[in-house]
């Protein structure tokens, strides 16, 4: 195996590992920014762990981590910490995969899935499952992934053979996004009370009481949908340079697009059924990644990010105001809020956005 | 002209958009080795041709042929390495330099597990060369000139390697200097050996460097030949409406198409 370092693209100087007729190159800063974020998250999942409505401190954790704790502090680290920790790891990256997947396709700043109607299809299948029937966690988040698939699909359908530039997907995804807005909107007032309660606070989004069940459920549509993104990949990449261009590349551009909906709908839909909407994450998980890395090619990056955010986000609603913990979809709208004006300040100044 | 000598044919062709059909039983060879270019008046088909040519667009009837077979039933990253494309007003991504723009006309060479060879490196290096765009290379693409622009697309459709080449419009936008600069470089990658087919716009300027041109009027083909047999006042009013006169061209002795004044012009004193 030999490595090279190549001054050839001095945009972005990249380390060239060979093996055989096997090559893959490394961008240094893509590769500074996997490890710069990764570390950032160990760190804060770790403090996640140790702190609480309990504090452990980290001593106890690794303890109980490795079996040589109390029975209390295994208890509360492998029950209650660990299982929502990875719950929320796994919903990021799927948030953060998906919001990379849709600013590609749709070649936008705000190609997302709370810009193109998938949040809000997710929200009316859980709504349904709350009013209709009356239905517990497990087959809300059924009928909100369901939800979150259906318009995926329906916005497709809608643009097939359209504006090839991706903005057409966006016109559209705004307008269903509005349609179930309203259909969301009549729901809430057909419900009892006591219902609309549970909608509300679904429709917030948290991870308090997520067990190891729900964990591998999105651990699992995370693993399928970073398979799809790395066959993927090249193919959006070259797409970025326009349609003609990219078919001129050789790259079937109506497969790619079409897989790369899918696969934005079912991490989407993976990660809403199990968390609710948590806001905002999708939409500023890549754009950090890309103002990290100098690209916007970065899933990786943008993975990373999206579980940070969650993670960090989450770790803010058990600490909480006061004695009262937060929803995490609160603490990641709040944050990603402000993120998206500071974003579109940014953005008006340098007048660059991509 | 036996299929043998043309590496890319259209055979009975409905081309169009939808439902719109623009050339319907369109019947074009492209001469190997040539420096083909399609011209004609707005909305004559010519842009059609050249999208159906590069398999951007399936004709509804008849066939587009790449080596005597259907384009659109060969893989298309296998079409893509006997075939580069510069389509009309391409978009480079913001900031992207043009080094990685020129690598990737690499694409349909790589793979996931084989993404940066030496091989991808030697040809990358090449095409900027060749366009004269070392120089440029960890500049941003969005800070170049028109003409250095499109010099730095040409490279990328180089790197990709391709014994044939389709250029739609590459002097759209471009003023005169930056014209003749890309279209000496057609020239020249032309007498490298590569096939070339462009559509141009401007008439001297086909008549100057084509090899072989194809006159197109309401989507078929009015004339086909070498500039010097075909571009004459009589082809030119035909696929143009535009009486001229046809002289020499001082500089190169090919086709100069001189439009007739249609009132007389007022004497400058």
């Amino acid at each position: 195996m030999t490595t090279v370092s190549t001054p050839l693209r001095p945009g972005g100087r990249a380390t060239v590992v060979r093996a055989g007729g096997y090559s893959i190159r490394l961008r240094h800063r893509t590769l500074a920014a996997i490890l710069g974020s990764l570390a950032a998250l160990v760190a804060i999942a770790m403090w996640s762990a140790a702190t609480g409505s309990t504090a452990l401190g980290l001593e106890r954790v690794w303890a109980a981590l490795i079996g040589e704790g109390t029975k209390g502090d295994e208890f509360i680290l492998w029950t209650l910490r660990l299982p929502r920790l990875a719950t929320g790891l796994a919903v990021g990256a799927c948030m953060g995969l998906a919001g990379a997947l849709f600013q590609n396709l749709t070649r936008n700043a705000l190609g997302s899935p709370d810009i193109l109607g998938l949040t809000q299809g997710a929200t009316s299948g859980a709504l349904i499952a709350i009013v209709l029937t009356d239905a517990g966690l497990q087959v809300t988040a059924a009928f909100a992934a369901i939800g979150a698939l259906a318009t995926g699909m329906l916005i497709w359908s809608l643009t097939r053979g359209g504006d090839p530039s991706g903005y057409r997907l966006v016109l559209v995804g705004i307008g269903v996004a509005a349609i179930l807005a309203g259909i969301n909107g009549y729901l809430l007032t057909r419900t009892t009370i006591v219902d609309a309660f549970r909608a509300v606070y679904w429709l917030t989004g948290d991870l308090s009481g997520r067990d190891w069940e729900q964990a591998r459920t999105v651990a699992f549509v995370l693993a399928a949908g970073v398979l799809a993104i790395v066959l993927l990949s090249r193919g959006l990449d070259a797409l970025r340079l326009g349609e003609a261009t990219a078919t001129g590349l050789g790259v079937g551009v109506t497969g790619t697009r079409v897989v790369a909906l899918v696969v934005a709908s079912v991490l989407t839909a993976g990660a809403v059924a199990v968390s609710g909407p948590l806001a905002f994450v999708a939409l500023a998980a890549p754009h950090i990644a890309a103002r990290l890395t100098g690209s916007t090619r970065s899933f990786t990056v943008a993975a990373i990010i999206g579980a940070l955010i969650v993670t960090a986000a989450d770790a803010v609603a058990v600490a909480g105001i006061g004695d009262r913990q937060l929803p995490t979809g609160v603490v990641t709208g709040v944050v990603g809020g402000a993120y998206l004006i500071w974003l579109l300040i940014a953005h008006r100044k340098k007048g660059v956005m991509s | 002209m036996t299929a043998s000598q043309s590496p890319l044919q259209v055979q009975d062709a409905t081309i169009g958009y939808g439902r719109v059909a623009i050339s319907e039983g369109l019947n074009v060879d492209v001469p190997e080795g040539e420096f083909t270019v399609i011209l004609g008046p707005n909305a004559c088909g010519k842009s059609t041709l050249l999208k159906a040519l590069a398999r951007m667009l399936k004709p509804t009837a008849g066939h587009v042929l790449l080596d005597g077979k259907d384009i659109h039933s060969q893989p298309t990253r296998a079409v893509a390495r006997r075939l580069g494309l510069l389509p009309q007003s391409p978009v480079a991504p913001d900031g992207i330099t043009v080094a990685d723009l020129v690598a990737r006309g690499r694409y349909p060479h790589q793979g996931i597990l084989r993404q940066w060879s030496h091989r991808d490196e030697e040809v990358v290096a090449e095409a900027m060369a060749a366009t004269d765009i070392t120089e440029l290379a960890g500049r941003g693409v969005d800070e170049l000139s028109g003409g250095q622009r499109q010099r730095v697309w040409i490279a990328m459709v180089l790197a990709q390697q391709t014994p044939l080449l389709l250029l739609d419009e590459p002097t759209t936008f471009l003023d005169i200097t930056h014209q003749i600069e890309v279209l000496d470089l057609c020239a020249k990658l032309h007498r490298e050996g590569r096939t070339l087919v462009a559509v141009l716009h401007d008439l001297n300027q086909a008549a100057r460097y084509a090899t072989h041109l194809i006159a197109m009027r309401d989507g078929a083909v009015v004339a086909e030949g070498a500039p010097a047999e075909i571009v004459t006042a009589e082809t030119v009013h035909r696929v143009f409406d535009l009486p001229c006169r046809i002289i020499d061209d001082p500089e190169t002795g090919t086709p100069l198409v001189i439009p007739k004044a249609l009132a007389p012009v007022a004497a400058v004193a």
